[in-house]
């Protein structure tokens, strides 16, 4: 799955970032979840989508995971994770 | 952190109350249905068609179970999928009004050979399916992304607008008899409404939700597109076949619905070996086991057509492709999505929402999954069997699954108002 997970990934200061604008359901939510799933991932994780993705939303809580939703006015959403203490 | 999904998720989702009516109404539907099949087992073995108990178990069946689901998912998922939210809510309130009373008109009227209930039914049922009709068509219209699960949806609303002609040319038939051919245009109705727009709603929106469920990646979009097009081809060529009496036509739409299924069962094993989420849970062994169904449906519609000499031939093929493809694929995502849903539109005292492991009662699904099948292989033994006996089992069987997925369904809600008020 490592090498064909869908969308682009850097390690940044402030933790990961997740971009998976331009992909089509379900590989965003697949991506995220593939990333927050590697042993030692506690967030911080930023994400970059192209749109709100409500069907994540029920996962990251079944995973224990925090977010914060920001919508930007070009209709991109960043969302910020951090895995509930 | 929560506020600002509280505020932002539901963008584009529904008010709660609009999905959940037409899921509970589907369980509902389908302990009716079950129930007349209980009262007239009888009847099941040697059905061919006609007005009667059956044809109302039939069609409180796809009308009231599988429509019903479809809708209400359409209504809910499509905007998510398509990106595009649909432009008012009142119209899918309209359309539950006008189908919910339709269908229990419709199929009273067809257990008492009534035309005049079935007729204002029919017209009830085809006023709520143009609803909706109009409704999916703008959200299509409007769709910017994933071309091929739309075009799945095109598919099925035009197959849906040949099947509620056809439905209302019967209707009408069974009061004046002006139709010369009245079987060969059901047959038509029946493969339209199970593999033409039922199908293809299945075939499309399994694309998005089957890899969604299981964390598997996006599928290749080209078999997508063959799926749709040998699916097209086959329903054109049976109608063609039922038309003109031509069996090349009925052969040819054969070979291409088992092409358009073989192509099916392709991508959902591709979406199941590549998965990321090892324990799909019950919803998938219900799902999975629909997968093999479909197939059954078809290796006996191939020895329907050839004349092989399986005793109740018909009626165990309208069975198959009712009550065990259709039926056991559309409760496994109801099982799913139901939790799923209310999870996104519930939030207790802490602003967060609950995980869909917490609405969902796992007993009722158990008790349901174990009937469900059980009905399955009784009624499917006595119709071969041409025992009552076993029918009536069956539809025992039938019943208290049914009843146990009401009660799933009533929990959840309950759960999901509970989390709303903060308890």
């Amino acid at each position: 799955m490592s090498d064909a997970v869908p969308g682009k990934h850097w390690q940044a200061k402030d933790g990961l970032h997740i971009d998976t604008r331009g992909l089509d359901p379900p590989d965003p939510m697949v991506a995220i979840l593939w990333h927050l799933e590697q042993p030692g991932q506690n967030g911080p994780v930023t994400v970059h989508l192209n749109r709100n993705p409500i069907h994540l939303f029920p996962e990251l809580i079944e995973r224990g995971w925090l977010y914060e939703v920001q919508h930007h006015d070009s209709g991109e959403v960043t969302l910020s994770l951090r895995s509930a203490p | 952190m929560s506020s600002a999904f509280l505020g932002g998720a539901r963008d584009r989702l529904l008010p709660v109350s609009i999905p959940f009516r037409f899921f509970v109404s589907a369980a509902l539907f389908h302990l009716a249905a079950w129930g007349v099949l209980l009262l007239e087992a009888d009847q099941l073995g040697g059905f061919t068609g006609g007005p009667g108990p059956i044809l109302a178990a039939t069609h409180l069946a796809t009308l009231g179970v599988f429509a019903m689901t479809a809708i209400g998912a359409s209504y809910q998922l499509l905007p998510v999928v398509t990106r595009r939210p649909l432009a008012r809510d009142w119209p899918t309130r309209l359309s539950f009004w006008l189908l919910s009373p339709g269908i229990c008109l419709l199929a009273w009227g067809m257990d008492r050979s009534s035309p005049g209930a079935m007729q204002t039914g029919a017209a009830l049922v085809c006023s709520g399916l143009t609803v909706f009709a109009m409704l999916t068509a703008d959200n299509l219209r409007r769709a910017g992304s994933v071309a091929v699960v739309a075009a799945h949806g095109w598919a099925a609303l035009l197959a849906l607008v040949g099947l509620a002609v056809l439905g209302m040319l019967l209707v009408w038939d069974f009061q004046t008899g002006f139709l010369d051919d009245h079987a060969g245009l059901a047959a038509i109705h029946m493969v339209l409404a199970s593999y033409g727009f039922m199908g293809l709603l299945v075939a499309g929106f399994s694309l998005v939700l089957v890899p969604m469920f299981a964390l598997s990646r996006s599928l290749p979009q080209r078999p997508g597109w063959a799926q749709l097009v040998l699916a097209g081809v086959s329903l054109a060529s049976f109608a063609c076949g039922r038309w003109t009496g031509n069996t090349a036509f009925n052969w040819l739409a054969l070979l291409a619905g088992f092409g358009a299924a073989g192509t099916y069962l392709w991508l959902m094993r591709a979406a199941m070996a590549r998965r990321m989420r090892k324990r799909l849970g019950l919803s998938f062994v219900l799902i999975r086991a629909s997968w093999g169904l479909l197939g059954i449906s078809l290796i006996l519609g191939a020895a329907l057509l050839a004349d092989l000499p399986i005793p109740n031939a018909p009626a165990l093929f309208g069975f198959l492709l009712l009550a065990g493809w259709l039926s056991t694929f559309l409760m496994g995502i109801l099982q799913r999505i139901m939790p799923f849903l209310a999870s996104m539109h519930a939030s207790g005292k802490s602003g967060l929402p609950p995980p869909p492991s917490d609405l969902t009662p796992q007993t009722p699904l158990k008790i349901h999954a174990f009937c469900h099948f059980g009905a399955l292989a009784c009624c499917a033994a006595g119709i071969i069997m041409e025992t009552t006996a076993l029918i009536r089992l069956g539809a025992v069987f039938g019943c208290v699954g049914a009843l146990a997925f009401v009660g799933f369904a009533l929990i959840v809600l309950l759960r999901l108002r509970a989390f709303q008020q903060g308890s």
